[in-house]
Parts: structure tokens; sequence; C-alpha cells
């Protein structure tokens, strides 16, 4: 088992080299400069001083060495368009992007598995076409205009909830009361539902599917034939192994939902990673953009890692194989 | 299943509550003249608050609240001597010798840490403008200023190079005040990132209270402001990246303003909700097909197409240019009359240019060799083709839109026109290199062209602004008449009037549109009085009377 780990987590270590790497050359071949922004490039001569200092005016391997190396002391560098470290920025939009992607989360994975479990349970009924075909639906839904649709209809029109921003920056400029942490949850709403939505519609298919395999095998028949009552047998007896295919997909939803949110945090000017990631892509504002792929990356491979983790809790064969493997 | 129901219900009654709970404001406090709140949604947020090392327009719009300068420009946007910039940070003036002008600070201006303004801020300011370690973008703007130097406490004195007509405005438009005992020590090339630029202590109508990164900046107006108590008690920007969002913000009551609307369909929406009112007024920025003189990345030989005079005449006159400002814009831009924004004083629709005739066009064409020789649709002359690239930005939804109409227009005038649409960055890069054909290119100005029209249509600007390398030494004789000697406003603006006319003669852009700005704006507030440059400059007197306050205004935290 350690040896396992050690093996995926210099596995996860090469990915996020990897990714760094990538995103540090395309980034720069992309004519990336602390020149200012698109529509006000600063003076030459400011842009050539800014450069000096930044090391853009060095060969771009040097640039790359200077990078890894500062990297190694844990510093990712200084924004081109913010003017602050790139650590910083970080700081300040990361618990904004884990909490919206931990709400999503929740919604994906608690409306997701409650709906697949529903439709296995009436599979070919009413219900269960009735509930796929909405899935489909809102599975095929750019997450941006869904976004935008519930912005306009909640937002706008019914004025449930706020249009955007994560609190009331009049009332609850901070989390600092119970109140503002309603009014925190409030402005979390619409984003999380939107992003959870989406992610909700592919995880009932998937756990659909999954349940409609477990519920036909012989252990759920026996589990019936001992009198259990059928909800003990389906959350308890099926559930258990239906999951299996799901922790793939909690896996897998990681990328998803930070890939999700830069789109989300856009149109819901909700400060976090992929708000500021979009401002320095457009900025060409590199080493935020290289600290943002450092940071996203390690987060989908931590998901992975977690991913796998749970596998082998769930599955108790996954971990005698693990368990041998390392032996 | 016995319980499902009820806890079913119970997961709806707390929802409902929570939204009950986080939808009600609190009523609370604050009653009478001073109690306002405005929030401003923003579609950017700034870099930095420290003005010398910022060229946002939202910063400019929070550093104004923040820092005082010496004078500003008045209402009539007269950039002209003096006569019609306002008193702020300089009780009075006046002029010792030409070109020296002396300020007389107000003995009651305070910075909101408690110390006094002095003078030598005054000069330390302008030494830090000036200084090629913080490179201010604004250092160009100050090279006729050859000292700033202190006589008492509050006298400061600007001797100047030469006497020109913009030496007033020169010395105080650009120039916010800042505090030389909190910024001295602060070593100049760590301005840009220095903590006082996100923690500001100004001497203007607002202080700085807090900003969060990504969400909000606010501003509390100081009470004891020595020019007279700003009437909105709070100033909160809220930061989306969507123009669309903000404007939604401001529809859903969220927010209170919105700079500019920008495209017709939000004019539409906004001006159309009663609760809202819209202000329109003057744009700063013009737009322009303009056309390449020299060879593409070699500027010693003439474009092979745009070296031609007449050629170019003929693609004006080609192009319906209302027409095309009805598609995009609708009411909200004009067709300027030249190189020219609608905010500059010299702007005049009286000025000649060349008129829309497309037979005209067609005419000058054939008379210099283009015709359709093979019946394909395009002219060509001695086998070559009359076509052209235009190179634009992705991102620009209106230079988008422009282009493709442009294509057609052209299409029906024999000439093929194909798009190089590329990453703003990389367009940027060309522009500069001169690696296009022709360029669809947005400018925002200034309040006055003094500075942006030598950039962009003289010598001045090569290897800078001046992307078609036009150089016609006529209109630089009559930018640098209106620029340096003028003695007069009239004097100068027949200068400026006879420079753009000298270059619409020769063509070297093809003048597409120049904005309109609609700001909207809640109608709780009132006294609103917009500045075209700089829509907050008068914020300070905008008020929401008593009877009007929402439980926003009066909360108290």
């Amino acid at each position: 088992m350690v040896a396992w780990l050690v093996r995926r987590l210099a596995a996860s270590i090469a990915i996020v080299f990897a990714v760094v790497t990538i995103t540090f050359f395309v980034v720069h071949f992309a004519h990336g400069t602390p020149c200012g922004t698109a529509d006000r490039p600063l003076p030459p001569e400011v842009c050539r001083q800014l450069c000096r200092r930044f090391g853009c005016d060095k060969p771009l391997w040097v640039q790359y060495v200077k990078y890894l190396t500062a990297l190694a002391h844990g510093d990712l560098g200084e924004s081109f368009g913010l003017h602050r470290p790139v650590a910083d920025a970080l700081a300040d939009a990361i618990p904004n992007t884990f909490t919206l992607a931990l709400a999503a989360l929740l919604v994906d994975f608690a409306l997701g598995l409650a709906l697949g479990i529903y439709q296995a349970v009436r599979a070919g009924r009413f219900g269960d076409v009735a509930v796929g075909n909405v899935a489909l639906l809102v599975n095929s839904m750019p997450v941006f205009w869904l976004g935008l649709v519930l912005l306009l209809v909640f937002g706008q029109w019914l004025r449930w909830f706020p249009v955007g921003g994560p609190n009331n920056p009049v009332l609850c400029p901070h989390v600092d009361s119970p109140y503002c942490l309603l009014d925190f949850l409030w402005h979390l709403t619409l984003p999380a539902l939107t992003l959870g939505l989406v992610g909700a519609a592919a995880t009932a298919r998937y756990q659909r599917a999954a349940m409609l395999d477990v519920i036909r095998q012989d252990y759920v028949w026996t589990a019936r034939a001992k009198g259990l009552r059928e909800r003990r047998v389906l959350l308890v007896h099926a559930l258990r192994n239906a999951l299996l295919p799901i922790i793939t997909l909690f896996g897998l939803a990681f990328p998803f939902l930070f890939t999700g949110a830069v789109l989300i945090e856009t149109v819901f000017a909700w400060p976090g990673m992929g708000r500021l990631a979009v401002n320095a892509i457009l900025q060409r504002d590199y080493p935020v953009v290289t600290g943002a792929a450092l940071l996203t990356s390690a987060m989908v491979v931590l998901g992975n890692l977690i991913a796998d983790a749970l596998y082998a809790v769930a599955d108790p064969r996954i971990r005698v194989r693990g368990g041998g493997g390392s032996a | 299943m016995p319980t499902a129901r009820p806890r079913a219900g119970l997961t709806l009654a707390a929802l409902a509550c929570l939204i009950l709970v986080a939808g009600c404001e609190r009523p609370v406090g604050c009653t009478g003249e001073y109690c306002g709140t405005i929030v401003i949604a923003s579609g950017g947020e700034p870099d930095i608050l420290l003005p010398p090392v910022s060229e946002f327009a939202i910063t400019r719009d929070v550093t104004d609240q923040l820092f005082l300068k010496l004078a500003d420009l008045g209402l009539s946007g007269n950039t002209i001597g003096d006569e019609d910039f306002q008193p702020q940070l300089a009780e009075r003036w006046e002029w010792d010798a030409p070109t020296t002008l002396v300020f007389h600070l107000d003995p009651r201006a305070r910075w909101q840490d408690g110390q006094a303004v002095t003078a030598a801020d005054v000069a330390f300011t302008y030494d830090a403008y000036t200084d090629t370690l913080v490179n201010s973008s604004f250092r160009s703007s100050l090279r006729q200023i050859a000292a700033v130097t202190t006589r008492d406490s509050l006298t400061v004195v600007f001797r100047f190079r030469q006497r020109y007509p913009e030496m007033f405005y020169d010395a105080v438009y650009h120039l916010r005040i800042l505090p030389a005992h909190l910024l001295r020590e602060v070593p100049r090339d760590q301005w840009r990132s220095t903590a006082f630029g996100r923690a500001p202590v100004g001497d203007g109508p607002y202080r700085f209270v807090a900003w969060k990164a990504g969400e909000s900046i606010e501003l509390a107006a100081d009470s004891t402001f020595f020019l007279g108590r700003p009437h909105l008690r709070r100033v909160i920007w809220r930061f989306t990246s969507d123009q669309q969002v903000a404007v939604t913000q401001l529809l859903a009551g969220d927010a209170d303003a919105v700079e500019v609307l920008i495209t017709p369909d939000n004019v539409q929406r906004a001006c159309a909700d009663p609760k809202i009112a819209c202000y329109p007024y003057k744009g700063s920025a013009y737009g322009y097909v303009g056309f390449n003189l020299a060879a593409p990345g070699d500027t010693t030989r003439p474009h092979p197409l745009f070296g031609d005079r007449d050629l170019r005449r003929a693609l004006v006159m080609a192009t319906d240019r209302e027409r095309l400002l009805r598609n995009v814009f609708g009411d909200l831009a004009k067709v300027p009359p030249g190189p020219v924004s609608q905010l500059w004083w010299i702007w005049d629709p009286e000025i000649r240019e060349l008129p829309y005739d497309s037979g005209q066009a067609a005419r000058l064409l054939t008379r210099t060799g283009w015709t359709d020789s093979d019946g394909d649709g395009i002219r060509d002359k001695d086998g070559r083709p009359l076509a052209f690239r235009l190179l634009l930005p992705t991102t620009s939804a209106i230079r988008r839109q422009y282009a493709r109409l442009l294509q057609e227009q052209f299409r029906t005038a024999g000439v093929d026109v194909q798009l190089d649409e590329v990453d703003f960055s990389l367009f940027n890069e060309r522009a500069r290199a001169g690696r296009f054909d022709a360029i669809i290119n947005t400018w925002n100005t200034d309040p006055t062209p003094s500075s942006g029209f030598p950039q962009t249509w003289t010598p001045a600007g090569f290897g800078r602004s001046n992307y078609g390398r036009y150089d016609n030494p006529e209109v630089d004789r009559l930018v640098d008449r209106a620029v340096t000697s003028a003695a007069s406003r009239d004097q100068a603006r027949r200068a400026w009037r006879a420079a753009v006319e000298t270059l619409n003669r020769d063509a070297p852009g093809i003048f597409l549109f120049a904005t309109s700005n609609v700001s909207a704006i809640h109608n709780r507030i009132i006294d609103v009085t917009i500045r075209p440059d700089s829509w907050l400059a008068l914020l300070r007197t905008w008020r929401i009377p008593a009877d009007r306050l929402t439980d926003r205004d009066r909360v108290e935290r």
C-alpha cells in the first residue's frame, strides 16, 4: 500500500510538473508581457522597464529555470496585472472557489444519487423516463448559459436571489455574524445550483446504470428474501456496490467543477480562481496563469488520489489487490 | 416511509427561512441628508490605487475620490488657459511670469491621517510622476514642466520650458497629489506593488475603507472634507467580469449605477426601467480603419496599395459610414469628422471630409487603372487583384461587426477584403511593427487633442501609436501651431480644423465612429452631474434626499 501511494504521489508530482511546464511555455509563446491590458497597453518605455524587472527580456529557458527555482522556494512570482504576489492573489481566491466547488459537489452528488436511485427503482416507468429526459436536457446545456438563465429568472425577474457576488457589500462585507453567513449562503445558492445541476444530471445517469446492475444481482434478491425492508435493501445493500462507479465520477468531478467554475465565476461575479484565471489569460498575466494552472492541476490530481483511496475503502477486492501489490 | 413528507416539509421551510432571513435588509440608523449609499457595478477592477502607476479608467474613478488635484477641469471641458478650471487643493493661483505658475494651497486641506497637505507634497508628487523608476505613463504629459519648487509650506511654483496654450492643463490634470510623508520611504522601483496602493491614505472627499480583491472596494465620506461634506456617505464598487451582469445587477436592484451601458440593447433595457435614470454624455473613443502607408514590415518602402493617395480616397468615398454606424451602434455613436472623439472641444461637424459617393469612388478607381478586367467582380490592375487584409482583434465585438460590414461594402465596390482576426496582444504587436495592410483600431482619448493627435497622426508617433506611418509636414505644422503657439482657443480651433481637413484630404483612414456614452443611475440619486472625461468627478455633489432613502442607505454596520 505504501509503495502504491509513493508511486501515485510521484506520478502526481510528475503530472503537475508537466502541466506547469506546458502552461509556462504556451503562455510565453502567446506573447505574455507585463505591458498593460488589452484595451490600454502601456507605453513602450514603461513596458521595457517592467520587462527588465520581471525578466521577460531574458531568454525563455533562463526565465523557465528562474521560475522553477523560485517555485521550489514557494515563490509563485508577482502578477503583472494585479501588482501583487501571485500567492496572495491565489490565497484570496482559493477559499471562494473551494466553497463554490464543495457546494456544487454537494448538489451534484446528493441530487444525482437520489435521482439515479429513483430512476433505477422505477426503471422503464414514467418517472424514470421523465427524469432521464430532463437530466439529458440539463446535461446538454452549456453551463454558462444555464447560469445566465437562472440569473435572469431568479435574480432579475423573481428577485429571489442576488445577482452575483459573494455577499451584500453594504450589509455584509465580511462573514462575521450568523446573518452574514446566511447572506453568504444566499449568494452561493445560484452559482452552486448551476454548477451542481449540470453535474447532477450526469451523476444521475451513471447512478441509474450502476444501480440497475446491482439490484438484479443475487445477493440483493437474497436480502429481499431474508425479509429486509426494501429501503434497507436499496440503501444499505445495493447502494454500497452501486457507488463504485460514482466514486470514479467523484474523481472526475474535480476537473469539471474547476473548469465549470471558470465560466460560472465569471457569470456570477464570484471572486474565485476561475475568474482570476480568466482575467489573467485576457491580460497575458502569465505568472497568475501558471500559478492557477499549478494549483488546479494539483487539485485535480488530489481529487483523483482521494477517489482512488475511496475506491479502496468501498471495494475490499481492490484493497486486497493493492495490498498484495505492495507486499 | 411515514417520516419522508414531514422531513421534506422541514427542509423546504428551512430553505424558505434562509431566503427570507438572508433576503431581508435591516432598516436601522442613519437619517437626514448625508446617509446615501451608492453601489456601482463595474466591469473592471483597479490594479492598484496609486495614480502614477495605473492607467485604468476604473483606478482613476476610485482615486479621484481619494486624491485631489491642484485644480480640475470645468464642465466646459476647455483645456486652454486656466479660466475654466475649478480650484481643488489650490485655493488660488497666479502667473508670476509667462512660464511661471504659482499655486497657493488651501490651508484647510488635510491628509486623512491628520497631517496637513503642503507644497512639499506637490513637489514630491511631480518628482515621482517624472521619475524614470516610477515610469508613470503620464510622464510624457509633464515634459514641458521644467521644475516644481516650493516657496513656503503652502506655495508651490511650476516653471515651464516654454509658453503654450495648455500649460495650466498639463500642470494640474494628470497630477493627483500624493502624501510625501507616507511614500517618501518607499523605493521608487517598488511603487507598483507597494502596500500603500492597496490601502491608500488620501486627501479627497472620500477615505479608503476596504478592498476585497475580485469583489469590491468601499470608500466612506470624509465628513470633515474642506471643500464640503459629500452627500453620499458610502461608495461601493462591485466588480464583475461581464458588462451584462453589471447591467443585470442594476436592474435587479443589487447596484445603483453603471458607468456605460455600451450596447443599444442595454440602453433599451435599463432606460425602460422606471427606477433608473439615464444620463447621456460625450464619449472619449473613436474608431477607424487605418491604412498602412508603408510596406508591411518594411517602413522604407510605400505600401503597394495604400501608398497611392487616390486609392485611399476612393475607399473612403466607397464607405457608407452612416449606415455602418446605425447597424452597429444605433444612436450610441456619431460618424466623426476625422480622427476626433466627441470629448474633444475641436469636435465640429462642419469640418470638411470626403463624402460618401460610391459613383465617384468607382470612377476614381477606374481612372487609376483598377478595373474588373476578368469579370470576377474584383477589380484588378496589371494582373493583380484589388485585395488586402484587414487586421482586427478578436476581443472587440464591435470591430468584428464593423469588419464584416466593411468586407461586404467593399466587395460591392470590387475590392476583396480578407479579415485577419487575431488575439489582442498579437494585434498590438503586429500594429506596432506595421505588419498589416489595414487595421480597425480604436483610441480612447484625453480631454485634449494635444497629446493624442500628434502621437497617432504625426511622425512623433512612429513606432508607437502612428501605426500606419501617416506623415504630412503640412499637418505637422498645423498641429504644432495649435499645440504650441495659438494665442486663443479660437485660434487653436482654427489650426486644429485645418490640420484635420488636410488629413482628411489625404485619407490615411476611414473614420468610422465616435462613441456616445449613457450612464444608468438609480433615480433616488439626484443632482447627478456627469463630466464627460471622468464620470464620477463630481460624485461628492450627488445626493439622495432624506425622503428617498432606502434601507440600504440607512443601514449602520
